[in-house]
């Protein structure tokens, strides 16, 4: 039976094998969801009382804001929602290939938002000086978004180990140590994106301080020079973990996992959706 | 007949698989360009209170668009609704009491700045 056959025949939807009728682990994250609104609601509460009530000498956030960069971040967690979605509908349908790209572009999306992220606070607080102790406004502000930022860090994570348990060998052979592979591979993704980061945001800086030119791009990439031999090597061991070919236990079946990531992942991205609104665009009315 | 064809002949629910496709890049567009309505429409010489529930009923639009098909609430049991509405409600319940307790003028701090007017109007509009 081809693969698209047989995704045909398993409804992702229901599971007549529970009483609810719902898969335990989509339940289980929809429970776990709720409880984070509650967590996400009392951040953003706290952020805006204490705007109501600002200290003398509290920073404006007209002037401290960054509305195009908050924008750019915004559009890229909403793309990043967009391929997390054809992930889970890609390997409903069986199609590993394709789940595997989109969950790399998803951490790839989500890693641009990290690094959006860090570039922001580093420039609240060494050009605007706006630092978590040093305001109300700086508190709320880092509180709020800092843990944000820690669950799109949590959801890169989960996303790296997912796309490595998609190469688990159905086949191992005996003496192997399968598990040392899995490691290693995580290790070589993790450590890629960790370091692609510290790659750009070195150049968006050294553009930043230097001027757009020839020589400001050969200076930052002569001082990286370790960075960037560690992201080849990184990109050979991933090549090399992909070419592993031969039959793995990752199929349809698996689909419900995908989607429970997928779940949070989405989650994380409306709670930017209400946070973008609430705490940068209404500063601006 | 081949097995595709056959398991599509049993699956009714198979075209509206093969079809999410298409609906997921739809919906990404349409917020992407909510999105750039809302960052279009703080610069609009509109009254405060218009653009303030203009901006947080598209913010509700893509937010219910994210949470029913991204997320698939619109294919699962209502359940699954239900269950995050719950959460919803309690932490919609908790910001609009807390806004309000801290929003009057009696809960005001004396330490705060005399220059409160922009901020409280600003919360104000929100609750």
């Amino acid at each position: 039976m081809s693969s698209h056959a047989a995704a045909a025949t398993i409804d992702h939807h229901h599971d007549p094998t529970t009483s609810t009728g719902i898969p335990n682990k989509k339940l289980l994250m929809w429970a776990f969801l709720a409880s984070d609104c509650m967590f996400f609601g009392t951040l953003i509460s706290t952020h805006l009382i204490y705007r109501l009530h600002p200290p003398a000498g509290n920073p404006s956030p007209r002037d401290v804001f960054d509305v195009p960069l908050t924008s750019f971040s915004t559009f890229i967690l909403l793309m990043s929602s967009l391929m997390m979605a054809l992930a889970v509908n890609a390997i409903q349908k069986g199609n590993l290939k394709s789940m595997r790209f989109s969950l790399l572009t998803t951490a790839f999306f989500g890693a641009i938002f990290l690094g959006c992220q860090v570039f922001e606070f580093n420039n609240f607080v060494f050009e605007k000086h706006m630092t978590i102790t040093g305001s109300i406004l700086g508190t709320t502000f880092f509180t709020l978004t800092g843990t944000h930022g820690t669950h799109v860090a949590i959801g890169v994570l989960w996303l790296c180990l997912m796309y490595v348990r998609s190469f688990k060998s159905a086949e191992p052979q005996p003496g192997d140590h399968p598990w040392l592979g899995n490691i290693l591979h995580a290790v070589a993704l993790i450590a890629m994106i960790l370091l692609g980061m510290k790659l750009v945001l070195s150049f968006v800086w050294g553009f930043q301080e230097h001027g757009f030119t020839g020589g400001t791009f050969g200076a930052v990439a002569g001082a990286q020079w370790a960075v960037i031999a560690g992201l080849l090597v990184c990109f050979g061991a991933l090549r090399w973990f992909a070419g592993q070919s031969g039959p793995v236990q990752f199929d349809q079946h698996n689909a419900i996992d995908v989607e429970t990531m997928g779940l949070y992942w989405h989650f994380v991205d409306i709670v930017w959706i209400v946070i973008f609104t609430a705490v940068y665009l209404l500063e601006y009315l | 007949m081949s097995d595709v064809t056959t398991a599509t002949a049993h699956a009714p629910g198979h075209s509206v698989e093969e079809s999410k496709f298409w609906i997921y890049v739809q919906i990404a567009m349409l917020l992407a360009v909510i999105t750039g309505a809302e960052i279009v429409a703080i610069g609009l010489p509109f009254i405060k209170w218009s653009l303030v529930t203009a901006l947080v009923i598209l913010s509700t639009v893509k937010f219910m668009f994210v949470i029913f098909f991204f997320m698939h609430l619109r294919w699962d049991k209502v359940f699954c609704t239900i269950l995050f509405f719950i959460g919803m409600v309690l932490a919609g319940g908790t910001m609009w009491a807390l806004l309000q307790l801290f929003g009057s003028e009696a809960s005001k701090p004396l330490s705060a700045a005399s220059t409160t007017d922009a901020p409280s109007a600003f919360v104000t509009e929100l609750s």
